[in-house]
């Protein structure tokens, strides 16, 4: 049936382009990115064929589905309603705080930016400015082609998946930076959890915190002083610089790379979004624990105070 | 003549469905133009649109757990008060005293999850099919702000049963927004209805979440639905060699 279908939408008497690649796109899906004559771009959608335009009846072809889909998701939430409870914790209580206290999944993502920069950035602007972006991609992505397919070019599943990948990697890794990277004023000596008294001379020290202060931020302050400007580029500049910076750097990867178009490169900054989305807040719920200290999901205890 | 075509000829039958049942053609474009739920539907589409693996029915699923909010948050509403700290009390005997009143909340609070989840994964499908693009822009922009008011609803909804979890999200949230840079402070104070969270918080959260965003969620999601009717249904492919003198190449395209 799915076959068929696809086989219908290549026009009359042109052959599927050679596809080296296995999750290349679809046959038929066209390529934005190549110019008209070149004959490797593969076949174009034409809306004359006639098979592309077949109708169906909406009833009962999408009514049926819409019915059992419903029903479907009806069912599966009543299923858990019954097996899971939803939480009621203890009455608010103004004087004990939860530790951790955290907002809901959702905004996990958010509440992780807070944990590197100043919570303006990470609560207001940040969130104001993603808002704003995704409002304005169809207004930069202006050509109508490309709609109607998943993915629109042959090289969208590519993009994604490189965007993706680097934005995770630049994201984990800054995470762990800023967890593990420890500036030592004086010597201190600090005493582990196992009772074990553990020395630290003064410099930068690449170690799992214990409570000392840590991340960029302190080591801006460490390394220049406590000044209010020095305060400002550890919290404000530097996180922005890295949050345009980030993205820049794809934009002209992706660019250069697969001599993009304006449908890729809005495909890799969707992209860039969505990863950083479920990274944050992957992090935020199964890996921040107590005083949201980094933190592998099984050592991770249940909130005190709640 | 058997008692359902009896029933079927009355008057009563007659005056609330206008047609027979849809099994023929003609019968299968009354229906759709005759019912009020299914006049939102075109009454033929292309084939490839019916596809569940090109939308995944997300839209749809969105809406469905819209209105599964919408029937048990009026549910809740028969008996939540919302006063402190009776908000928590009434929350409890809810549970425990009502029939399916667990049921019911369950139903509400998976019900929400379920919506965000859904419109998230919508508007990455609509992305990652080019659906943005235009005619159907402003429906995007309209999308995005109907994102922002299902995270407003479901947060809103999140302080009401005034337990620890909801009581220090919201303190998490208001000093987030106390940050905002020159106005901060006014933020907060429109945020709480005082200068702590207190019982003007929860009856300003109680009323946004129970009025003012649903019915503005309502009205966005009535013309994003109108929208995608008048933008031509949901996407289908461009037929190029048509279009490609009006829309002319990409810059980036032409170059290479």
């Amino acid at each position: 049936m799915a076959e068929e279908e696809v086989k219908s939408t290549r026009p009359q008497g042109v052959a599927p382009a050679p596809n080296p690649k296995a999750n290349g796109p679809q046959p038929g899906s066209p390529s934005l990115s190549a110019p008209a004559n070149k004959p490797e771009v593969g076949p174009k959608p034409k809306g004359k064929a006639a098979d592309d335009k077949e109708m169906v009846f909406v009833w009962p072809h999408l009514v049926s589905i819409e019915a059992i889909a419903s029903l479907f998701f009806i069912f599966s939430l009543s299923l858990m309603s019954l097996l899971v409870n939803a939480p009621l914790r203890n009455l608010a209580n103004p004087e004990l705080t939860p530790n951790p206290s955290k907002a809901p999944w959702y905004f996990l993502g958010l509440q992780e930016l807070l944990l590197h920069m100043h919570p303006a950035l990470a609560g207001v602007i940040v969130p104001t400015a993603v808002l704003i972006l995704l409002a304005a991609i169809p207004y930069i992505d202006s050509d109508r082609r490309g709609s109607g397919y998943w993915f629109s070019t042959r090289n969208g599943v590519r993009i994604t998946v490189f965007a993706a990948l680097y934005t995770m990697v630049w994201e984990l890794a800054l995470i762990i930076l800023d967890e593990f990277i420890v500036p030592v004023e004086k010597a201190t000596t600090l005493i582990l959890e196992s009772g074990e008294k553990l020395s630290v001379s003064p410099g930068v020290h690449w170690m799992n915190p214990h409570g000392l202060s840590h991340g960029i931020k302190p080591l801006f302050l460490h390394l220049f002083g406590r000044a209010p400007l020095t305060v400002a580029i550890g919290e404000i500049f530097i996180p922005s610089l890295l949050m345009v910076l980030i993205p820049y750097l794809l934009w002209h990867l992706i660019k250069r790379r697969y001599q993009a178009n304006t449908r890729e490169l809005m495909i890799s900054m969707y992209s860039f979004f969505i990863a950083s989305f479920v990274l944050l807040t992957i992090i935020g719920t199964a890996f921040r624990g107590h005083s949201m200290a980094l933190m592998w999901p099984w050592h991770i205890t249940p909130p005190i105070g709640i | 003549m058997g008692l359902w075509d009896r029933i079927k000829s009355t008057r009563l039958y007659k005056s609330i469905y206008r047609n027979d049942y849809p099994d023929t053609p003609r019968n299968q474009v009354l229906v759709i133009l005759n019912s009020m739920v299914l006049h939102l539907h075109p009454v033929k589409i292309p084939k490839k649109q019916v596809r569940y693996t090109f939308t995944f029915g997300l839209g749809g699923t969105s809406l469905l757990m819209f209105l599964i909010l919408t029937l048990t948050g009026v549910w809740l509403m028969f008996y939540y008060v919302p006063s402190i700290p009776g908000a928590w009390f009434s929350m409890k005997a809810l549970q425990t005293d009502v029939y399916f009143g667990q049921f019911a909340r369950n139903l509400h609070r998976w019900a929400a999850h379920g919506m965000v989840i859904a419109v998230l994964l919508h508007m990455t499908r609509v992305f990652y099919t080019g659906s943005y693009k235009p005619p159907r822009e402003f429906n995007w922009a309209m999308g995005v702000v109907l994102l922002l008011l299902t995270f407003l609803l479901s947060f809103t909804g999140y302080l009401l049963p005034w337990d620890q979890l909801a009581y220090w999200a919201i303190t998490v949230g208001s000093n987030m927004a106390k940050a905002t840079p020159f106005i901060g402070a006014q933020v907060q104070l429109m945020l709480l209805g005082g200068y702590e969270i207190g019982q003007a918080t929860l009856i300003r959260w109680y009323t946004l979440h129970v009025i003012f965003l649903p019915l503005a969620a309502m009205l966005l999601m009535g013309m994003h639905f109108w929208r995608v009717r008048k933008d031509g249904g949901i996407s289908t492919p461009i037929p190029y060699d048509e279009d490609e003198a009006e829309f002319p190449p990409q810059p980036e395209a032409a170059a290479d």
